[in-house]
């Protein structure tokens, strides 16, 4: 057995765009070698605006999500507003600081556009909650290396929605095609100020 | 006549060929094989294996190319062999385009699994191996002899780390179309139908749901590109292209060396195989 | 509320007890400098993050605010230097509204000092604190252990010995704030060039006992030249299976709004 991190398997990356951004994942859940699930997203939605991403060991990607949709649904009852990105990226970072000695082994990764400055905003974090916080891209998973090398190369400042689809999109691919433990299809979600658009990518199935 | 015919012919089996190699066969395989320099230590296969298990030791200094699928099947045409194209490095996809089928001369086929270079190395040396015995004896050497060759190969080398699985196919005058699986432990059988690799189980449940003996040349084709593909989709470590091969008496013929993708989604939208996948979200 | 959590302690112990190594948190393998100057004191940071041999954040920020008057850069690691660095700017700000006074560097250095000694080094926070107060102007360094040390000029971090190596050539007694700065962005350079786990830009925390200024990205000797041309993929590159468009439309159509009486409002106080 290796790492927890590389287990199930799964890739997950971040872009900003001109007033966008936007965030995508595989659909892979292994265990090991054996592909057990292709319809396994790592994408999860906090609001209309905000998404989080989560890679890492399978069982706490599923503890880790359910357990910021209670917090975050805790904090809509007490405040009567929609949690905005950099608000939930402490909320995630201190959450997982608070198991430093006992972590969960996720990578999340943050997207969404603040909806009062309009401001698009991504960040990522280590498993304890470190804050990476970017202007351009950020990548988690299996796959990392792969997504640093091709963001590196693809990415440009001021991309806009369609266009950063498509680059968000075939850096995720040509990642994973290199990458034994994820791939088998992917989301992507591209975040516009009024409109979210979720998009199912055709990926190689070996 | 008769001088002219004994000065210009020679009986099949001659004498003092037959010694050189049972020479060989008495005092083990000719230097070549036994000119490795071993690393100057106490136990070296133990310290080879603590340098290339990435399963105990992620971090290990050498990795090994492991993770394949590989198939060969008798069947009334023929012997057919099928294999995938990836090579791995961990988690990392080394190679999307590797030849697992060894073609070892036009009428035997050798296929690689496990490490790479021992499977390439030894295979070539097969190669070299049943060219020599072609030259000594004037006839092609049996499946059976060539698989014997590679056996008692890794067998003087067992414990030392050598990492192979292949499978010799075939069809000689002497034997028809034979199959014969060889790893490195020694093991050496004839057999039907072998699939091995670390997508083996998936391909096995392909083929031993749908094989037949009595199946025609297309369908054991097909078959064989069936199986390999349902490994490719399962097995992490397989995938890539499908190199497809039919033995035959006269020889293997090349069935192609095919990207999967397009294959699995035509397999899929027209077959209605592989619901898993679908176009649904959520 | 407040203090660890151990849950899944027990876990991670059974999982790394069968052979699975510990999670590799990001680092900030670094160069941290401090120096004291006539009237002041100067932080300096590089501003590269790393996880393992891949560079995480090449623009990250190792200079922490801890009080109006006191600044730490941290090294070791990332998510401990930030959060003890947080901890502490809570306390001190708490601690100087009771007492009615500025927090003093001291202060802040024992109170660094005795959270990471009772974390006996579990917590990997490596700090340069600089501060000014009442009594003077001061310059710490405090270790993830909880030994401390007072001196005119410090470094820390894996660039600690190509810093210090600048210092020990070319530090002297009594140097102005421009001497200062001057000298602690050339031992930060001397990190970036020199040491792997350290790169990026320069950052610089002057403290005089009026303010505290932060010079963000103070030098940028590794700027990525612009792309001369671009990848950009026509419309259509990607091949799409399926897509769903949501709008702010579709999401109000769930959401009703009702104005309510004055005689039908919910009382909130009875």
């Amino acid at each position: 057995m290796g790492s927890p991190f590389s287990m199930n398997g799964g890739a997950c990356v971040a872009m900003v765009g001109k007033d966008c951004v936007g965030i995508a994942c595989d659909l892979r859940l292994g265990m090991q070698a054996l592909t057990v699930s292709n319809n396994f997203p790592k994408i999860f939605g906090i609001n209309d605006s905000v998404y989080l991403g989560l890679t890492g060991l399978a069982t706490d990607v599923a503890t880790v999500s359910d357990l910021f949709r209670f917090k975050v649904n805790m904090y809509r009852l007490r405040e009567e507003r929609n949690i905005s990105p950099d608000t939930f990226a402490n909320l995630v970072s201190t959450s997982l600081y608070e198991r430093r000695f006992g972590p969960y082994f996720v990578s999340p990764v943050v997207a969404g556009i603040n909806q009062t400055s309009g401001k698009p905003f991504i960040c990522g974090f280590d498993s304890i909650g470190c804050i990476d916080f970017a202007k351009d891209f950020i990548v988690s998973g299996t796959a990392s290396d792969q997504l640093f090398g091709m963001c590196e190369g693809l990415y440009e400042p001021d991309l806009g929605p369609d266009e950063l689809f498509e680059t968000l999109s075939q850096a995720l691919l040509s990642a994973v095609d290199r990458d034994a433990l994820s791939g088998w299809g992917a989301h992507v979600y591209i975040i516009e100020k009024d409109k979210v658009t979720k998009r199912l990518l055709k990926g190689r199935q070996d | 006549m008769d001088t002219l015919v004994a000065q210009y012919s020679c009986p099949a089996i001659e004498d003092t060929t037959l010694d050189a190699e049972q020479d060989e066969l008495l005092h083990g395989p000719d230097a070549l094989s036994l000119n490795f320099s071993l690393p100057p230590i106490a136990q070296p296969s133990s310290w080879l294996r603590a340098m290339t298990d990435d399963a105990s030791n992620p971090n290990c200094p050498i990795k090994i190319a492991h993770g394949t699928t590989t198939l060969a099947f008798r069947f009334k045409g023929g012997i057919i062999v099928c294999t995938d194209s990836r090579a791995t490095q961990g988690n990392w996809i080394a190679s999307q385009t590797v030849k697992k089928v060894i073609e070892i001369n036009n009428s035997l086929l050798g296929t690689m699994a496990g490490g790479a270079a021992d499977c390439q190395y030894w295979l070539a040396y097969l190669g070299m191996q049943c060219r020599l015995h072609e030259l000594r004896n004037k006839r092609r050497i049996t499946v059976a002899a060539a698989s014997k060759i590679l056996a008692n190969l890794v067998y003087s080398y067992k414990g030392m780390g050598l990492s192979m699985g292949t499978m010799c196919a075939g069809v000689t005058p002497q034997e028809g179309p034979a199959l014969y699986y060889v790893d490195s432990d020694g093991t050496r059988m004839a057999g039907n139908m072998f699939c091995v690799g670390s997508g083996q189980t998936f391909a096995y449940g392909v083929l031993d749901a749908e094989y037949r003996y009595e199946m025609e040349d297309e369908e054991a084709l097909e078959l064989g590109r069936r199986s390999i593909l349902a490994a490719m989709h399962r097995d992490a470590y397989s995938g890539g292209f499908i190199n497809l091969y039919h033995v035959k008496e006269d020889g293997w013929v090349k069935h192609g060396f095919s990207d999967m993708n397009p294959i699995f989604w035509k397999t899929k939208l027209e077959k209605g195989e592989f619901s898993n996948v679908t176009a649904d979200m959520e | 509320m407040g203090g660890f959590d151990f849950s899944n302690h027990n876990r991670n112990v059974a999982l790394h007890a069968k052979g699975m190594p510990l999670p590799k948190a990001t680092s900030t393998g670094t160069t941290i400098v401090g120096c004291l100057f006539d009237g002041g004191v100067v932080i300096a940071a590089d501003t590269r993050a790393t996880s393992g041999p891949i560079v995480a954040d090449k623009n990250c920020e190792k200079l922490h605010y801890i009080a109006p008057n006191i600044w730490c850069a941290g090294a070791g690691t990332a998510a401990d230097t930030e959060f003890t660095t947080a901890l502490m700017a809570s306390n001190l700000e708490l601690h100087s509204l009771s007492t009615g006074r500025k927090p003093r560097v001291v202060t802040c250095m024992t109170m660094l000092k005795q959270h990471l000694f009772r974390y006996q080094g579990h917590i990997g926070a490596y700090l340069v604190v600089a501060g000014c107060d009442p009594t003077g102007s001061h310059l710490f360094t405090v270790h993830a252990h909880g030994s401390t040390d007072k001196l005119p000029y410090v470094t820390m971090g894996s660039g600690s010995l190509a810093a210090m190596s600048v210092f020990e050539t070319s530090w002297q007694g009594n140097m102005t704030r421009d001497e200062a700065v001057k000298l602690c962005s050339e031992a930060i350079m001397a990190g970036i060039f020199n040491d792997l786990g350290s790169g990026s830009n320069v950052d610089v925390c002057v403290i005089t006992p009026e303010k505290a200024t932060l010079l963000r990205n103070y030098i940028t000797p590794n700027v990525r030249e612009k792309k001369l041309r671009n990848y950009k993929f026509p419309k259509g590159t990607t091949a799409v299976l399926n897509e769903k468009v949501i709008t702010k439309e579709d999401i109000s159509k769930y959401v009703t709004v009702h104005e309510l009486q004055d005689d039908e409002a919910m009382d909130v106080d009875s």
